[in-house]
């Protein structure tokens, strides 16, 4: 008979082509099917309306309370808004695999947990990337934001790296909230924090030195000022020091979530909670 | 119904959604920590312009406190009868020999009186870590000023409950909604300051009377009488225009078989 002559097809879960298609394809799809926001009714309040009213309400504020440039205020409000897309994003990208019930079908899988967590952050990071230059574009017409035409391309990275790194740090709020009656709690919790602070609208200098401390452990508080020193013309060689150091905590945050991730699917399997909600 | 049985039934949905409130982590975190977190940020950024006068302290954590009513109504009351269609209640309530826009007063002004612990937790936060002063030019007016500003709050939050709920995601216009009403009605950038067409849209919200109110009897020169009467004038046009509303909406999603669809 056809069917039993037909060689079976087998794809080796470690093999290369098969972890990609589940970076690739797995990352896509979990964008679709997983972030809750991915549809025009909810995008635009939540990702476009929400982050241009955060501009303008702290470009007033800030310039009402402190005198300094309503740019200053853009600039760094700019950059934190992508924190929306990656914190909650990444958040909702894992944790509800639990909430829709498809996590235990994902963990009976062989596939490459790598790749599998690995690829959820390539369209979150993009996503971010988008909303953070919806915010750069409003604020240069609104706002008095001027970038130097030089060190676009180092603007570019830096922002590139922060919206990675913040991205991570959703990554890891997304396996707690595997354990969390309410993953959301945690991303907000996160995203007002980088507002208090990385010195999105104070300087990091003007804070005392125990939020300095947390502050530096933060995503977003060098790449930020990577990307404020670069908007003023600094290049690659001033600011490369700081962009590799927001590399550095965005990889730590990726790893610490992707051991969380695997410390959890043990635990789950172990104590039979898989599902447990 | 008698008036007395009115407030009670009030009285007992406003007591049971506050209860329900406290059991959401996500309103924890809106009404007890949002608050000292825009409050803290609020009072750097004052310090950081040199304003560390009692007075400008006391006007931040005024207006933090009152950013956090603000969140708490829009999210309270924007998701107030979708909630009550997601746990299958609404079509019980409407049907209830209980005038449902009384159960939704209720709900609403649970959301507001929750929704005004943000204003006690911004002013002790202010007091035990920035030395805030806690005085008040008009004692006697604040007492009327802070019911004033609930009431107001309430109507506006029934609106927004029998609005939000024609918009399948109402915590989207949530998210949408937060940052422009914390600036135009001048919670902590005066609206003076901001561009003249701004004006006319602030003297149509309730927090910012409510916030002039209470900021009038703490910190004000003059007796916040105007504030205070504005608050009651917006609350009965809230009432009548929600009122309205919700006959339609409920009128329509009968009509449509509609009342339980998500």
């Amino acid at each position: 008979m056809t069917a039993l002559s037909t060689p079976i097809t087998r794809i080796a879960p470690e093999r290369l082509r098969s972890a990609w298609r589940v970076f690739w394809y797995g990352g896509r799809m979990s964008y679709g099917m997983l972030f809750n926001w991915a549809r025009p009714s909810i995008y635009i309040p939540t990702l476009i309306g929400g982050p241009t009213f955060q501009l303008l309400f702290f470009a007033a504020l800030g310039s009402y309370a402190t005198n300094r440039s309503p740019a200053y205020f853009a600039i760094g409000n700019a950059v934190q808004v992508s924190a929306i897309a990656g914190v909650f994003g990444m958040t909702m990208a894992i944790a509800n695999e639990r909430w829709f019930g498809t996590l235990p079908a994902i963990l009976a899988t062989p596939a490459n947990r790598v790749a599998l967590f690995a690829g959820r952050f390539m369209p979150f990071v993009l996503n971010g990337l988008l909303v953070s230059l919806y915010a750069f574009a409003l604020g240069f017409v609104f706002l008095g934001v001027r970038l130097a035409p030089g060190s676009l391309a180092v603007v570019g990275l830096a922002l590139l790296v922060t919206v990675f790194a913040c991205t991570a740090i959703g990554a890891l709020q997304g396996a707690i909230s595997l354990r969390l009656r309410d993953g959301l709690f945690g991303a907000n919790l996160v995203t007002m924090s980088i507002l208090l602070f990385c010195g999105v609208n104070i300087p990091l200098r003007e804070l005392p030195g125990w939020m300095q401390v947390i502050g530096n452990l933060l995503p977003f508080t060098h790449g930020l000022e990577a990307v404020r020193q670069a908007a003023d013309g600094a290049g690659l060689a001033q600011v490369g020091g700081l962009i590799g150091i927001e590399a550095l905590i965005g990889i730590a945050y990726a790893v610490a979530a992707f051991a969380l991730f695997v410390y959890l699917e043990r635990s789950a399997r172990a104590n039979a909670t898989l599902d447990v909600r | 119904m008698s008036s007395s049985r009115t407030l009670r039934l009030i009285s007992f949905v406003t007591w049971f959604n506050v209860k329900m409130l406290l059991s959401s982590e996500f309103f924890i975190l809106l009404t007890f920590i949002s608050p000292l977190i825009f409050a803290t940020l609020a009072f750097f950024l004052f310090r950081s312009g040199g304003g560390t006068a009692g007075q400008t302290l006391l006007y931040v954590a005024l207006g933090a406190g009152m950013m956090g009513v603000w969140s708490t109504t829009l999210f309270g009351c924007g998701g107030a009868i979708a909630w009550q269609r997601w746990e299958g209640t609404l079509e019980l309530l409407v049907n209830a020999p209980s005038r449902y826009d009384y159960i939704l007063v209720g709900q609403t002004f649970g959301a507001v009186v929750f929704g005004f612990y943000g204003i006690v937790a911004t002013l002790a936060w202010g007091v035990l870590l920035f030395g805030m002063p806690l005085e008040a030019t008009f004692p006697l007016l604040l007492p009327l000023s802070l019911l004033a500003a609930i009431v107001s709050l309430g109507a506006l939050g029934m609106l927004i409950a029998t609005t939000f709920v024609l918009y399948r995601h109402a915590n989207a216009l949530g998210n949408l909604l937060e940052y422009p009403i914390w600036l135009v009605a001048g919670l902590l950038v005066p609206v003076a300051t901001l561009p003249f067409w701004v004006r006319p849209i602030s003297w149509l919200l309730a927090p910012t009377w409510g916030m002039e109110a209470i900021r009038g009897a703490t910190i004000g020169a003059d007796p916040p009488i105007l504030a205070i009467a504005m608050c009651f004038i917006l609350a009965v046009a809230y009432y009548v225009a929600a009122r309205v509303t919700l006959v339609f909406v409920l009128a329509k999603a009968r009509r449509d078989a509609t009342l339980s669809l998500q």
